[in-house]
């Protein structure tokens, strides 16, 4: 593992409960690396992310995420692992009973931010960074989905993560927003961040290509991006149907 | 823009003492009541286990012919004594005026001399007033040069301490129903509580969140409660007491700071102990599972 690698994972096996969901997967992302995981729903690419935030256990193969060995992790040190990562979880995982702020606030505190005024000016920070300062005293229920997503960028955002781990970053997000997230994410990632994305939109992917791993009949490959445009040609064609449906919609 | 954090956290929380701990407080505080309760009943069936006790009275026949000096000296003695209350010297034209009124005729004068015997009459602490100790003392009395002989109705003390054995077991053995029924009612209530925050806790570990900061807040919390509770159930027990001093008499009265203070620092302490604890456990048991686990 040469000193650039964050993320890697050697011939691991993962599983949800006891089910086999990939096998011999081989995954290395490094500082400054932005990672693409493509793959059908179901095919396992929240559970590659979750296996490297611990949240699944690593039971067959090996693997090292910032310093941290997942296999051997004690439960104990799963919080210092999981600050050293910024997570886009797919279901949000805001606290429900506070507000924007508070979730934030949360995260900040409990990661040893005790200067109310730092703690304040770092939730600004992020906030602005995805255009959400104005909803600061929402609730989350108060907020549609597209918004909460954002808090959720703007949360992983916070204690500058050596890691940021996205699973569908822009799934409830409109084109325009989408890919000024993404941007935002890739300007991090030129700070020597290691990015790795789960996505479906394939038409962002198009637009800032980069490695890209794919999840297919419980294997994990590395594909290159011409081939990668040649077998998603066809979708292609679905999506700027779904595009003309949407400026269709929108003409109504 | 930048306002302070206090702005930004006021409203929900005034929105959280408002609604969702409103009832948990008050199941906390109904449960206290009953133990404040409890406790009221033992302090008053001691009370009255002691009256009964330091009632018992012991006769302390004197020779005749003894100088009152001496008389006054052995009561002096006797009164110095730790394990008397109280006693009482009965000369013999006393003891002769009512058992006269007791038999309704003047012997005395029938039999033209007085045939009874000054005494001490004697009354013991509480903690004496049972058949071993007075056994003891007895002996102890006989040993003085005035005493002719010490008379006790022996049945008697035997009833009142065997039955108030009785009595104080049967409401120690309620006390402890009451007191299992507040263990289990406030844990429930704890628990609920905590069991409608699993999710919050589950991410709040996945933000990195240790467990000793993720618990923290739920202790201050449910140990405020406790103490919330224990607040709201001092004051029904006060106004309990002020209607059972008009309706009875002898039970106890706000003049006993002392007695009254141990028993509302024992219902505070029961509160924050009790709510404490029921946190702890129902926060580990959700820090310890896992996600899909939390689903039921």
């Amino acid at each position: 593992m040469s000193l650039d690698t964050v993320v890697e994972l050697r011939k691991a096996a993962i599983f949800q409960k006891d089910q086999l969901i990939l096998s011999n997967v081989n995954l290395k992302v490094c500082k400054g690396d932005l990672v693409y995981l493509v793959g059908k729903v179901g095919s396992g690419k929240s559970s590659i992310l979750k296996t490297l935030y611990a949240e699944l256990p690593l039971k067959v193969g090996d693997g090292t995420i910032a310093g941290f060995d997942l296999k051997n992790i004690k439960r104990k040190k799963l919080p210092y692992l999981r600050r050293k990562l910024g997570i886009v979880f797919q279901d949000f995982q805001i606290l429900s009973d506070r507000n924007v702020f508070e979730n934030l606030q949360f995260v900040l505190k409990s990661t040893g931010w005790t200067k109310s005024k730092e703690i304040s000016q770092r939730i600004n920070e992020v906030l602005e960074k995805v255009h959400m300062e104005s909803k600061i005293l929402k609730m989350p229920h108060e907020l549609s989905g597209g918004e909460q997503q954002r808090v959720v960028i703007a949360r992983a955002l916070l204690n500058d993560p050596e890691i940021i781990l996205a699973d569908e970053p822009t799934g409830n997000l409109d084109p325009a927003t989408s890919e000024e997230i993404l941007r935002l994410l890739i300007e991090i990632s030129h700070t020597g961040r290691a990015i790795i994305i789960a996505t479906h939109d394939y038409p962002l992917i198009k637009k800032f290509p980069s490695i890209i791993y794919k999840c297919e009949d419980t294997a994990l490959f590395e594909v290159n991006a011409p081939l990668f445009d040649i077998e998603e040609k066809i979708l292609d064609q679905f999506v700027s149907k779904e595009g003309d449906l949407e400026i269709e919609e929108l003409g109504n | 823009m930048a306002k302070g954090g206090k702005d930004k956290t006021s409203k929900s929380f005034k929105n959280r003492l408002r609604s969702s701990y409103f009832t948990t407080i008050l199941s906390i505080s109904l449960v206290l009541f009953l133990i404040g309760l409890m406790g009221l009943l033992l302090l008053n069936s001691q009370r009255l286990s002691d009256y009964v006790k330091e009632n018992i009275g012991f006769s302390v026949i004197l020779k005749d012919n003894i100088k009152e000096v001496d008389i006054i000296r052995l009561q002096k003695e006797l009164d110095a004594t730790h394990y008397i209350k109280s006693t009482e010297y009965i000369p013999k034209e006393r003891a002769a005026r009512e058992f006269s009124e007791e038999l309704g005729e003047d012997f005395v004068t029938f039999l033209d001399y007085n045939p009874l015997l000054a005494s001490i009459e004697v009354k013991l602490y509480a903690g004496y007033a049972n058949p071993d100790s007075i056994a003891v003392i007895e002996g102890s009395f006989q040993d003085y040069a005035q005493v002719k002989e010490v008379y006790y109705q022996k049945n008697l003390v035997h009833l009142i301490n065997d039955n108030l054995k009785r009595i104080s077991f049967y409401i120690f053995i309620f006390s402890l129903l009451l007191l299992l029924i507040a263990v289990v009612l406030i844990n429930n209530t704890i628990r609920l509580s905590v069991y409608s925050k699993r999710f919050i806790i589950n991410t709040m570990q996945l933000v990195g969140a240790t467990n000793s900061f993720i618990r923290r807040p739920f202790m201050y919390n449910s140990i405020f409660q406790g103490l919330l509770g224990a607040a709201i159930a001092i004051l029904l027990l006060l106004g309990l007491i002020d209607v059972a001093q008009k309706e009875l008499s002898g039970v106890i009265s706000f003049k006993e700071y002392e007695l009254l203070s141990i028993l509302f620092a024992i219902v505070v302490a029961v509160g924050i102990v009790l709510t404490g604890i029921s946190a702890w456990f129902a926060v580990n048991k959700y820090l310890r599972m896992k996600a899909d686990e939390l689903y039921y």
